[in-house]
């Protein structure tokens, strides 16, 4: 530890023009008087949602207690057994047709964080909610997240952060009369105001080490010509800084900014690669075609976020609810949607179990990364509880119990990990919500549709 | 593609909600499942207010007896109705009318009566079991009947936004317990004086008691299950009967008088006191004061009616179910075939 006669202040920023890099968790930012003390770390909550639930019988294990050997769709994250609850038979209630007919999907997403179902928007009079109330505006719930960034985003640069990968429409129906901000949201400020996720790697990345936001679009445009790293712009801070670190801090300091410059790098590679190929779909200039590339500029962004304490609260849509992607880089050049349907169809399902391993496998390389982050006595991985999920189940009958979930991390030892957990039929999965909000110091005693909190969850 | 909502509203929803303590509590059963078949109600929730497994495990056998034939796998992924079952509960034990038919086998071993509850897990919190079943409900379309203690109710009254849930779509809740116009405390109410205190106090729709004195006026004829269950060899219902005491003996049937006001108010079976205010006193005695504005009735036997009450019981009970377009999965209709179907061991029913 390195002992310094002022500590440096957790919200330290290197600043340059139109630029502002967080930093990580040194050890000179810790007071010195404080020398053997516990210095308590911030505790992170991500949701991590992926589309169309998952192939169950490959995803439950058969035991509960002690997790042992994980079935095939979860085998990416034997390494992380340890590290992660698997939870069992938790229900997203408003995601059921409750009398509102079809549209499952986007009440699947709609409502995932709320515990709310949200409400169609047709305004055809064939076309009311259960009770024959014609309803025109969105109206879904405040989600979980953004409970938590009301009470303790003021601490850090971001409130909350909403990455996503795949359909930024908030306009028109996208799933039976419900809105496509159903689908395409999983943040919602209020019952009215979604939260769109940011799909761009390059407009994720300005928005992180951007000053105040964005960087001006004349300078942005100035730094792409002359191909200038951020990092240029703060040396100078950079410099003056290291004066004041040690030897490990320093070693510390130059991995970080070494990721950051990696992340950096690859977005402009995509960005002149998607110049020479047409991608022939839409989607901003700099998303990647490629799902496993995509997710991991985002991932390695939310990683270097949570490093620099930018924010505690993440949402990450990794697709859209309902999306038909094919994943033609694992040979699967079919509709991720039309295969769900699968009618039980062995080669459709083995598809559909192909592209849930898929998504695992990307979804375990980011934890290992959070694993490898250290801060003090634990890792950024222990530091966090990412909730790994889907608001369905079964996507060929579309179900909305017993949904697929786990959390990776222990909150900074706030949960108790290393157990597959299986509640009873019917447990609301805001339960669990409401459970993690208490790990992050937010206390309610109610929320969403919750009936209390999970027991046996905590350590 | 747009779906049409749907347009007209359905038959009245029923949540049942037992303690399972005594056989007429079976007989609720069968006697709903029939009503359901008949489509004069939709069986949308049922759970169970003893802490006991078995208890659980009973109603779900008999709900897959009937599975098929009734509404019940609606919005639960074409499974059977998931089972509520409470926590904790001052009622624990077995009793033998819902514990001696799930130890029943045909002859190659394998129960008369599959159950897919092997475990607490299998079956649902009960909280959450009954607030979703409303949810799911019309408004002002759903009637619950309590036969047991109040907690389980308590428990939904508890969860944050349910009182407005219950408001919207709760007609009226019938309880089986109390002593009207005022008495001692019975069964149900001493099995939990205070969530019978805080729901008579607190419960926001009209409630209709069905007090204690309407217990043992009228009984179950032990020669209706003699004689008119006979087109199914193996019947859970019969089973539970013939276990619950020395055949020949008339069951009571104090949980069937609720289930049958529940569902058929307007039919004139009991006399209905006028409106008042119940409450639950400290030690568990009930009393009722007429007041014109009160949202509490209690149910007054009428005994010119009971040779229509019985002869509804016994025939809406004992008839067989009426083949619905498929609701449920393969599995399970192949689990009720073979539930219907002669058992060839030791245990087939023993005719008195």
């Amino acid at each position: 530890m390195t002992i310094t006669n002022k500590a440096l202040a957790r919200r330290t920023f290197l600043r340059g023009v139109g630029t502002a890099i967080g930093l990580p968790f040194l050890d000179a930012m810790v007071p010195a008087l404080s020398y053997g003390k516990t210095v308590e770390t911030p505790v992170r909550m991500a949701f991590v949602y992926v589309p169309i639930g998952a192939i169950m019988d490959h995803w439950n294990p058969s035991y509960t207690g002690n997790l042992a050997e994980l079935p095939r769709i979860l085998k990416p994250m034997e390494p992380f057994k340890k590290d992660m609850l698997l939870l069992g038979n938790l229900t997203h209630n408003g995601g059921r047709a409750l009398l509102d007919g079809g549209g499952d999907h986007a009440r699947a997403t709609g409502g995932y964080l709320s515990g709310v179902q949200p409400k169609k928007i047709a305004e055809d009079s064939s076309y009311g909610d259960r009770n024959g109330h014609s309803v025109a505006a969105i109206k879904a719930g405040i989600t979980a997240d953004q409970i938590v960034a009301n009470e303790i985003g003021g601490k850090t640069r971001f409130a909350s952060l909403e990455v996503g990968m795949e359909d930024a429409q908030q306009a028109g129906n996208c799933d039976s009369g419900y809105s496509c901000s159903y689908t395409n949201n999983l943040a919602w400020k209020s019952e009215s105001q979604p939260l769109p996720p940011t799909l761009d790697p390059r407009a994720l990345f300005e928005r992180l080490f951007g000053d105040d936001g964005d960087l001006s679009p004349q300078a942005r445009e100035r730094r792409n010509l002359y191909r200038r790293s951020i990092l240029d712009y703060v040396t100078e801070d950079s410099k003056k800084l290291e004066t004041r670190l040690g030897p490990s801090d320093r070693s510390k300091l130059d991995q970080y900014m070494t990721s950051v410059r990696e992340v950096e790098i690859r977005i402009q590679q995509n960005e002149k690669d998607n110049r020479q190929i047409d991608p022939g779909m839409e989607k901003p200039g700099g998303t990647p075609g490629d799902f496993a590339e995509h997710f991991k500029l985002q991932s390695d962004m939310i990683t270097i976020a949570f490093q620099a304490d930018l924010t505690r609260t993440v949402t990450f849509l990794v697709g859209r609810e309902g999306s038909n992607r094919p994943y033609r880089e694992i040979g699967v050049p079919e509709g991720h949607h039309n295969l769900t349907h699968h009618r039980n169809n062995p080669e459709m399902i083995e598809k559909v179990a192909q592209i849930n391993c898929y998504h695992m496998r990307t979804f375990a390389a980011w934890m290992e990364k959070m694993k490898a982050h250290q801060e003090g006595d634990r890792t950024l991985l222990d530091n966090s509880m990412i909730v790994y999920g889907s608001g369905i189940a079964d996507g060929n009958r579309h179900t909305h119990e017993d949904l697929p979930t786990m959390v990776l991390g222990s909150g900074g030892g706030f949960l108790k990990s290393g157990r597959r957990l299986v509640y009873r039929r019917e447990t609301p999965i805001c339960n669990l919500y409401l459970t993690m909000m208490e790990g992050m110091g937010v206390h309610k005693e109610h929320f969403g549709d919750a009936t209390g909190h999970l027991q046996g969850l905590t350590a | 593609m747009l779906q049409p909502r749907q347009t007209e509203k359905p038959a009245i929803g029923i949540v049942f909600d037992s303690a399972f303590s005594r056989v007429d509590d079976a007989l609720a059963l069968a006697l709903l499942y029939g009503l359901d078949g008949k489509k004069e109600e939709r069986f949308v929730s049922v759970s169970v207010s003893r802490a006991n497994l078995k208890a659980a495990i009973y109603s779900d056998i008999v709900g897959r007896f009937y599975a098929g034939a009734v509404s019940g796998a609606i919005g639960f992924g074409g499974r059977t109705l998931p089972v509520g079952l409470a926590d904790s509960s001052s009622l624990k034990d077995d009793e033998a009318f819902f514990a001696k038919p799930l130890s029943k086998t045909l002859l190659d071993g394998k129960p008369a009566y599959p159950s897919d509850i092997k475990s607490d897990i299998d079956t649902a919190e009960v909280a959450a079991v009954i607030r979703n079943a409303l949810t799911a409900q019309w408004d002002g379309n759903t009637i619950i009947i309590v036969s047991g203690p109040a907690s389980n109710l308590v428990s939904v009254l508890d969860t944050g936004g349910a009182k407005d849930w219950i408001q919207r779509k709760v007609k009226l809740l019938v309880f089986t317990g109390g002593r009207f116009p005022e008495g001692a405390p019975d069964a149900n109410i001493k099995a939990d004086i205070e969530s019978a205190r805080k729901l008579f106090a607190e419960w926001p729709t009209p409630i209709v008691a069905c007090g204690a004195e309407m217990d043992g006026v009228i009984s179950y004829p032990a020669t209706s299950i003699e004689k008119d269950y006979a087109w199914s060899p193996a019947h859970p219902v019969v089973d539970a009967y013939l276990a619950g005491g020395t055949m020949p003996y008339d069951a009571p049937v104090w949980a069937m008088n609720s289930s049958l006001y529940a569902v058929r108010p307007q039919e004139g079976y009991f006399k209905v006191s006028d409106p008042g205010t119940i409450a639950v006193l400290e030690d568990g005695r009930t009393k009722f004061t007429p007041s014109s504005n009160g949202k509490h009735r209690y149910l007054i036997y009428d005994p010119a009616q009971k040779e229509r009450i019985v002869k509804a019981y016994t025939e809406i009970a004992s008839a067989k179910p009426v083949e619905r377009p498929q609701r449920i999965p393969q599995k399970a209709q192949a689990q009720q075939k073979a539930a219907q179907a002669k058992p060839q061991g030791e245990e087939e029913p023993k005719k008195p």
